[in-house]
């Protein structure tokens, strides 16, 4: 279903247009994700698994698990939950691993030699920053503002990684955005940008890092290979999956990929929900379902307290939603498609107690049980892993000032462990004024501590708290093993 | 870890654990087989896993095409499967020289009973393999008995066989050197402590040469790096390895339906580098999507590379050392140690259980090279 009507959003939709889905013709705006256009039609089930030919849908809506594959115009393994609908599309339900089109024409007279390529065919920059989330904006921001020549790569047609779906307000201070809605920060941080020597590269995904800092690019199915002098990897991170029976059914979706569904394409996952975990995370997107008018059957959570943040789950409550801690997801059933969910009590060692199961009706179950970082390109190149699970587990190792055990490459934000907007960018700032100190020989020696310090002060007042206990405890942990 | 064996084997990849197998089917079962990391954790577990038998030399197709008969019961033989396949190799020729050579290839291998045809172009799709994009080729060989299996499974399968019979595996135990007095083997220092021992198998791949110095043996090695991908799975729709020479490439579809292949750099520079090249990358999707050009659809999962140790006649070292008893050579397979490895770890087990080899590998012991005695393969990838 669509939303039409939004207490905070306007969507703004692309042409009306006609597209296939195993033969029939449906109708969608161009531009939007084909899942959130399928998704729109009620239609849950994009795929058959490839062993035991289970219903699947969408989990992630990022881009990042391959739940969404689908055949698009012919070719197998499309991610439908990040490819732009167009007019015409013939979009079928993928079974088995797909199958490539064997009419494919020969491409004669182009044969390739075996020379390898000169340095003709590699772009350079200064300073090449993966993701324009929150981190990798800021990163730019302040490596520009001291003469860095920068280079920001992001997947997404839009910059402002995550924030571009948060509709709610921040906390904190001024300084660090707290009043002012996601949506906007990103637009805040583009503006920062202007008459800086900071150029934006969206559409683009960084498929690999190589030695030398050698990025492999893709943009548009064409692949561009860049090399710089130093790397900032902002990627972010992944939603975390939870094992329970039939967890993989169409239904069950990540509170990212909710998120996203709802408040970039106005298409609302379902009509009642299970949300799964209380930190804010949880929280905040169940009240984001109730202000798109999704019933939300209950919040639930495998702790005994409420992890998040008390106003956001005092919003919840007063909405009449109850939030059951001590209670996990034992099941949930269906034909092709999540119809019932069955949750049940935990003790203290987080085992269901029996006798304590109930069975609620609801079309959704959504996951909000934390996240992992996205440091795949770091591994790829080889810097060094540690296992820090108040991080959110495998990270690349890094020092204070946010670089990797191989010099040149920096990891801030989310990436280099889960933490929140407002410490991702200063973080960013800090990889950002580092690798500044690394590239310029010119560069104003005192302004540069100066912006440190003050960096490095906010990101202590940040993990300040009781809030900020498990990200402090996590960055000691790491700073004491050293990059 | 046992303190005494009759036999140590240096090495966990296809030919140590084949080894290790084939003396103790033999009789000889008190040996341990040494692994400095994992199973398979060296070429083996980064090879294309092709089995071709079509060479250009007697020898090499003569063991290429035993081992293939090995190949054939081995997954009884161990009870295990080792997605053994025998869906043939289709060789491109693209220049005038590759063309002679197919020809005396084709000559040869008809002559010791191989099944292998003449293919023209236009032939290919129907017979062979419809995606092909024959462009610029000049003629084919196919050989439908030429086959493929998962080195993992194959490797893992052999070393629980020789386990069974007995032999000792210890992973993760580098040796750090050979131990000698005068001119025969005592044993093998590792970081976990010695083990008294008459008769090493030096079956380390490229790290041979540095452990055959820890008692002054110098063999004629040298590791260059080979870079390979994989692609995403999809259904299965070509059965045979596909490779030129005059490409340097080789590829085929594995079981799960991942496409796996990879090409020589002519100048690649000597040398134990094995990462991974931007390079490569772009250059394999290249000739890939050329050669097959539906594979441009298809993504990229994974690459990564490993050594292959290579010999001056790009022939493996088999065989006892001149000058120190006990000490036995199996390496320097420059690239195609996986299809042989049956053969030549059972012809190489029978050496050392003091039998006669059923099977003439006199002819790759190390001393051919300070007799001058060598013979090319044209048929390297
Ligand atoms: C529901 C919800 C509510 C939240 N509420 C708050 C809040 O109230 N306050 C707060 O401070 N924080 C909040 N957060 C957390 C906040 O969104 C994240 O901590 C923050 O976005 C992290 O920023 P980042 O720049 O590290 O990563 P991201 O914002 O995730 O940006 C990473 C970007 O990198 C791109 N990328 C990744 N890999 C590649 C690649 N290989 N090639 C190209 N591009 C790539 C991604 O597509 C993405 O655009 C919330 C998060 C969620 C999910
Ligand atoms: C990219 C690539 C593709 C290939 N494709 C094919 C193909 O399609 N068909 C084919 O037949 N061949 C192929 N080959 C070649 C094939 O992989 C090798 O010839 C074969 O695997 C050699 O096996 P091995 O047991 O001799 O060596 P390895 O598999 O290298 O085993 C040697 C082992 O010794 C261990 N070791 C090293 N030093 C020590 C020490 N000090 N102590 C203890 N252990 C030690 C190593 O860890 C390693 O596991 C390919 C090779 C590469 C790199």
């Amino acid at each position: 279903m669509r939303l039409t009507q939004h207490p905070i959003l306007e969507f703004d939709r692309g042409r009306e247009i006609e597209f296939e889905f195993d033969g029939r013709k449906l109708l969608g705006f161009e531009g939007e994700s084909i899942a959130a256009a399928l998704h729109a039609n009620g239609i849950r089930v994009f795929r058959e698994s490839i062993k035991r030919k289970r219903p699947r849908g969408f989990f992630c809506a990022i881009g990042r698990c391959s739940s969404c594959l689908m055949t698009v115009d012919g070719i197998p393994n499309i991610m439908t939950c990040v490819t732009p609908l167009k007019e015409d599309m013939k979009v079928e339900t993928q079974r088995g691993k797909g199958a490539i089109l064997l009419t494919e024409s020969f491409s004669p007279g182009s044969r390739p030699t075996e020379a390898r390529r000169g340095a003709k065919d590699v772009a350079t920059v200064s300073l090449a920053i993966v993701g324009a989330g929150p981190a990798g904006l800021s990163a730019a921001a302040y490596a520009g503002r001291m003469g860095v020549e920068t280079i920001v790569i992001d997947e997404n047609d839009v910059p402002g990684g995550q924030l571009i779906k948060q509709t709610h307000m921040f906390f904190g201070s001024r300084e660090h955005y707290a009043q002012i809605r996601g949506i906007d920060i990103g637009d805040e941080l583009i503006a920062n940008l202007s008459g800086l020597p900071v150029k934006l590269m969206l559409g683009t995904t960084v498929l690999g890092l190589y030695p030398d800092r050698t990025l492999s690019l893709l943009a548009n199915r064409r692949h561009i290979e860049l090399r710089a002098d130093a790397v900032i990897l902002a990627t972010g991170a992944s939603e975390n999956m939870l094992a329970f029976e039939n967890c993989d059914l169409p239904g069950v979706y990540g509170a990212g990929a909710v998120q996203t569904l709802m408040n970039v394409h106005g298409v609302v996952p379902g009509k009642r929900v299970l949300m799964v975990g209380a930190g804010n995370i949880g929280l905040i997107v169940a009240y984001q379902l109730l202000q798109a008018g999704v019933d939300v059957a209950a919040v639930i959570d495998a702790a005994p307290e409420v992890g998040g943040y008390h106003v956001h789950a005092a919003k919840i409550r007063r909405a009449g939603v109850p939030i059951l801690t001590s209670h996990t997801v034992q099941r949930v059933t269906g034909p092709d498609r999540v119809e019932s969910a069955e949750i049940c009590r935990v003790d203290d060692h987080w085992q269901p107690v029996p006798g304590s199961e109930r069975t609620l009706s609801v079309d959704t179950v959504c996951l909000a049980v934390g996240l992992t970082p996205n440091c795949e390109l770091a591994f790829q190149m080889g810097c060094r892993e540690t296992y820090v699970a108040e991080l959110g587990g495998p990270v690349a190792a890094h020092d204070p000032d946010l670089e990797t055990s191989i010099s040149g490459v920096f990891i801030a934000g989310d990436a280099s462990g889960i933490e929140e907007a407002s410490t991702a960018m200063i973080e960013g700032r800090l990889a950002g004024l580092a690798a500044a100190e690394l590239l310029c020989r010119e560069v104003d020696r005192e302004e540069l501590k100066r912006l440190r310090s003050e960096a490095t002060s906010s990101l202590k007042t940040l993990r300040a708290g009781p809030f900020g206990a498990t990200a402090r405890e996590g960055k000691r942990k790491m700073f004491k093993v050293g990059s | 870890m046992r303190t005494n064996a009759d036999c140590v084997i240096i090495g966990g990849g296809i030919i140590g654990a084949a080894v290790a197998y084939y003396l103790a089917k033999g009789g000889m079962t008190n040996c341990v087989l040494l692994e400095s990391e994992y199973l398979s954790s060296g070429a083996t577990g980064r090879c294309g896993g092709g089995i071709r038998q079509q060479w250009s030399t007697e020898p090499n197709a003569q063991l290429a095409m035993d081992s293939v008969r090995i190949f054939k019961t081995i997954e009884e033989e161990l009870d295990a499967d080792i997605e053994f396949l025998q869906g043939g190799y289709l060789v491109l020729a693209y220049t005038d020289e590759d063309v002679e050579q197919f020809h005396k290839n084709f000559e040869l291998q008809r002559r010791l009973g191989l099944d292998v045809e003449i293919l023209q172009p236009e032939e290919i799709a129907s017979r062979v393999v419809k995606q092909v994009n024959t462009d610029g080729v000049r003629m084919a060989t196919y050989c439908p008995t030429d086959a493929s299996a998962n080195p993992f499974l194959a490797t893992k399968a052999y070393a629980q066989a020789a386990v069974r019979l007995g032999v000792e595996i210890e992973l993760f135990t580098p040796v750090t050197r050979i131990l000698r007095e005068g001119n025969r083997i005592v044993g093998v220092e590792t970081e976990r402590g010695i083990i008294n021992t008459p008769r090493v198998v030096n079956a380390a791949g490229s790290h041979s040469v540095p452990l055959a110095r820890t008692v002054d043996v110098e063999i004629p090695i040298t590791p260059y790096r080979r870079e390979i991908l994989v692609t995403e799975p999809l259904e299965r729709f070509f059965d045979p390895m596909i490779i030129s020479f005059s490409f340097g490439i080789y590829f085929r579809q594995v079981k799960h339906g991942s496409v796996i292949g990879g090409f020589a750099y002519a100048d690649e520079a000597p040398g134990f580098n094995e990462e991974s090249s931007i390079d490569f990358l772009t250059m394999m999707s290249r000739k890939l999507s050329f050669l097959m050009p539906a594979l441009k659809h298809v993504k990229v999962v994974r690459q990564w590379a490993g050594l292959y140790d290579v010999t001056p006649d790009a022939q493996p070292i088999i065989g006892e050392t001149d000058g120190v008893d006990g000490f036995f050579q199996a390496n320097g397979f420059s690239g195609h140690g996986f299809m042989i490895a049956p053969k030549v770890s059972s012809l190489l087990s029978q050496l050392i259980l003091g039998q006669k080899p059923d099977l003439d590998i006199d002819r790759l012991n190390a001393r051919r090279f300070s007799e001058g005695d060598v013979d090319l393969d044209h048929s390297v990838v």
